[in-house]
């Protein structure tokens, strides 16, 4: 895994909130490299900076200092615009909340990142059929996200998430919404993914998910405590 | 047709009987509406034996051949007839239009008025309804959707709104005017259009609301794409 290519590395990543005389210090110095293939977890008490982390992770945010290369690019430099299109290509998000579209079906759901990036309508109509087929709705295709359960919603989300053949997938308490059962369907969802090659990155609270991934990252008061490889 | 009258002047006057020879239908003139009398077309000098009188003109009109005409002709009666006035035509028209020149005035400050509340309140609607999706519209940017995708569709879905909302008004007028002019002409027994639903009324009204429907959702897009993504998302 060490000789693999970087899907992506932060160095001295800070991050401060400004509220006023006494800003907040989110993130103090954090430096991670994670490479293509890699399964990540991040965990760590609720208020440590692991969703500010995984921000700046996906070009989402900007850091107060230090640099973020995706896929060997600094993101830093982007413009607003640039960073939108760089994400749309490049980074898969899935979150704690589903937001797909109400009015859209499952798959124009999918098919949205897809049609955004200029693809044709058959190629998003046959990209989507085939995601929705990998995470098992391939039935549910037509069906409204009101139709579907949160596991199911959570399913088409992690779809839409890989419709441009992301670099990298990263999630922010993917199982956050979902039961035990529904939990562990997600998170055999993200093994198999991993196992055929995409690289995670999932910041989560639940053991289940943190216990499924190659590495689990410790973050506490915006600093990494420990980096355990599991397997 | 055909039936046979006793007709009278006043109730002991001399009677007369007549034979009725045609029925005419009630002219379309509005001064004519819910004037609820008949009117008996007899023979002067039938008339004149009914009532007891001789001749008698209360009016009379002249039809001139230009401009130059009528005011050579107005001047004459007015200086040959002692008693009698004479009009343009077109005056009395307009004289005897002026409540329904108020009337339409009237009508027209009320659809005024209710044009800018409507578009007042369908902002205020556009507003909410696009703010209750700001959730939905800043993931999509964090997904890399772009602000000017987001605008573009809530631009596109406010005026498939407005388009569908005038096909409606524009539907519900013209059934409400068809029912008002069934109702009164009924009541009048007249062939008159009480309300009408012109192609001007038309055009205007789906114009207008397309053009308020397309800037509301604009503003109210423009309002959610001009934040941060991340800040919109909220926690
Ligand atoms: N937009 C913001 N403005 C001000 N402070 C912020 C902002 N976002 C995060 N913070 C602060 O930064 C710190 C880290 O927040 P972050 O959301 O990264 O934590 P987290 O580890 O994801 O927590 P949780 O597990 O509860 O999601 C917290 O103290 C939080 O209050
Ligand atoms: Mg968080």
């Amino acid at each position: 895994m060490s000789d693999a290519p970087l899907a992506v590395s932060a160095r001295d990543l800070r991050r401060d909130y400004a509220m006023g005389d006494a800003p907040v210090h989110a993130l103090q110095g954090v430096s991670l490299d994670v490479a293509a293939g890699d399964y990540a977890a991040i965990v760590g008490p609720s208020g440590c900076g692991k969703s500010t982390l995984l921000n700046l992770l996906g070009a989402i945010d900007r850091p107060t200092a230090g640099s973020v290369r995706i896929q060997g690019k600094p993101v830093e430099s982007l413009s607003d615009r640039e960073a939108t299109r760089f994400r749309l290509l490049h980074i898969g998000f899935v979150f704690q909340r589903f937001y797909l579209m109400p009015a859209l079906s499952a798959a124009e759901n999918v098919e949205l990142p897809m049609a955004e990036a200029g693809l044709s309508r058959a190629q998003r109509r046959a990209r989507a059929r085939e995601l929705l087929r990998y995470v098992g709705l391939e039935a549910r295709a037509d069906h409204r996200p009101t139709q579907l359960s949160g596991g199911e919603q959570q399913r088409v989300a992690i779809a839409r998430a890989l419709a441009n053949r992301p670099a990298l997938l990263l999630c922010d308490e993917p199982t956050g919404e979902l039961d035990a059962h529904t939990g562990a369907e997600i998170i055999a969802l993200f093994e198999r993914l991993n196992a055929g090659g995409t690289t995670i990155v999932v910041v989560t609270h639940d053991e289940e998910l943190a216990a499924a991934a190659r590495r689990v990252v410790h973050v506490k008061d915006g600093r990494i405590l420990s980096d355990t490889r599991v397997r | 047709m055909g039936d046979r009258l006793v007709i009278r002047a006043t109730p002991t006057g001399p009677a007369d009987t007549v034979i009725v020879g045609a029925v005419v239908r009630a002219s379309a003139d509005p001064s004519e509406v819910a004037r609820d009398e008949y009117r008996v077309l007899v023979h002067l000098d039938q008339l004149q034996s009914l009532i007891g009188y001789g001749d008698r003109v209360d009016r009379f009109a002249v039809a001139t051949r230009d401009r130059a005409a009528t005011g050579r002709a107005m001047a004459a009666i007015n200086d040959a007839a002692f008693g009698f006035q004479a009009h343009r035509s077109r005056d009395i028209a307009v004289e005897t239009s002026q409540t329904f020149l108020v009337v339409s005035r009237f009508h027209h400050a009320i659809g005024v008025i209710t044009i800018v509340a409507s578009a007042v309140f369908l902002l205020c609607i556009m507003l909410l309804k696009v703010d209750e999706r700001r959730r939905d519209v800043a993931a999509l940017r964090l997904m890399g959707i772009s602000a000017a995708t987001v605008l573009r569709s809530v631009v596109l879905e406010a005026a498939m709104v407005a388009v569908a909302g005038s096909a409606l008004g524009v539907g519900l007028g013209a059934a409400i005017s068809a029912a008002v002019n069934a109702h009164y002409r009924g009541v009048y027994r007249t062939p008159l259009a009480f309300s009408i639903v012109t192609p001007e009324v038309v055009g205007f009204s789906v114009a207008l609301s397309l053009v308020l429907g397309v800037a509301a959702g604009f503003l109210a897009a423009r309002r959610l794409t001009r934040v941060p993504p991340l800040a919109l998302f909220g926690r």
